[in-house]
């Protein structure tokens, strides 16, 4: 799994352009919400990028838990590599969101932090994938190790849609933003900045996938090389 | 005003830090892998 390096400038200028209209249409084209108090407006448009990196977050362990179980079944090295990749990238969102949902908190519920279920099973889900990490550093061989990794990959994942469902299933301060029986809970200038945001961390989340995936194929070549040398 | 320039500056900061990281790490892989080439080509040449 080795993308180019012209498909990586590509990817790289894309997502560029894709970010540079996000940021425009969440702090200018976007209006105020008017259903909350003056001083906290201009904070509400965290959501414009807070929401997008929760659902890269989702969207990186989602495909760790699709290559892990293709890896099971495989047992081909590329797509232990792809989850590795992914994951590291879900990590990067996951903090994204956390900390940019900790400073909405303070002006919109008075905290930083509270144990929420939203908040808690999130915080489960960033341990979990740290953890995913530390295993793989403790173990040395590494079909064991893609193994046990795949494994773990697998069974982490459960964890994703438990965070995203707790909002629906327990009391919650945490809004919702997208319900099946009210719609949209944003207006209309306000959602189409919400999808161009999700739509631009997406491709972001594509770039930085194809960019850390291209680290990894060098290694191998390096490792190839290496070895290469000392045997002639 | 304040929160919402606090939040964008951590979500960029962090990916800026991923993105510093892996560009770092692809100039010291570029580097190895021009070395080990030349290595290679000289050992072939002798």
């Amino acid at each position: 799994m080795n993308p180019s390096r012209r498909t990586v400038n590509v990817l790289n200028v894309v997502s560029l352009v894709a970010m540079m209209v996000a940021i425009y249409m969440a702090t200018i084209q976007a209006p105020s919400a008017t259903n909350i108090d003056e001083s906290i407006r201009p904070a509400q448009r965290i959501i414009y990028f807070h929401v997008p990196s929760a659902w890269i977050s989702m969207l990186a362990f989602f495909v760790t838990f699709v290559a892990s179980v293709i890896y099971l079944r495989s047992k081909h090295v590329k797509w232990d590599i792809l989850a590795l990749c992914s994951a590291e990238i879900g990590i990067l969102f996951t903090i994204a969101a956390t900390a940019s949902g900790s400073i909405w908190g303070k002006p919109a519920w008075n905290t930083w932090w509270t144990w929420d279920p939203r908040l808690t099973t999130y915080t489960i889900v960033l341990l979990l994938y740290i953890a995913y990490f530390m295993l793989r550093g403790a173990i040395e061989e590494p079909e064991r190790r893609a193994r046990f990794a795949a494994v773990y990959g697998i069974f982490a994942f459960l964890s994703v849609p438990l965070t995203f469902m707790s909002i629906r299933w327990w009391n919650t301060i945490h809004p919702v933003i997208l319900d099946p029986n009210k719609g949209f809970g944003l207006g209309p200038g306000m959602a189409s900045a919400f999808m161009i945001g999700i739509l631009a961390f997406t491709i972001l989340y594509v770039t930085l996938l194809a960019n850390r995936l291209r680290v990894e194929w060098m290694v191998e070549r390096v490792a190839a090389l290496r070895e290469r040398l000392l045997s002639a | 005003m304040e929160y919402f320039v606090g939040a964008y500056v951590v979500i960029w900061l962090v990916v800026f830090v991923f993105v510093f990281l892996m560009n770092r790490r692809l100039g010291a892989l570029d580097d190895q892998l021009t070395m080990l080439e030349e290595a290679l080509k000289r050992q072939e040449q002798k």
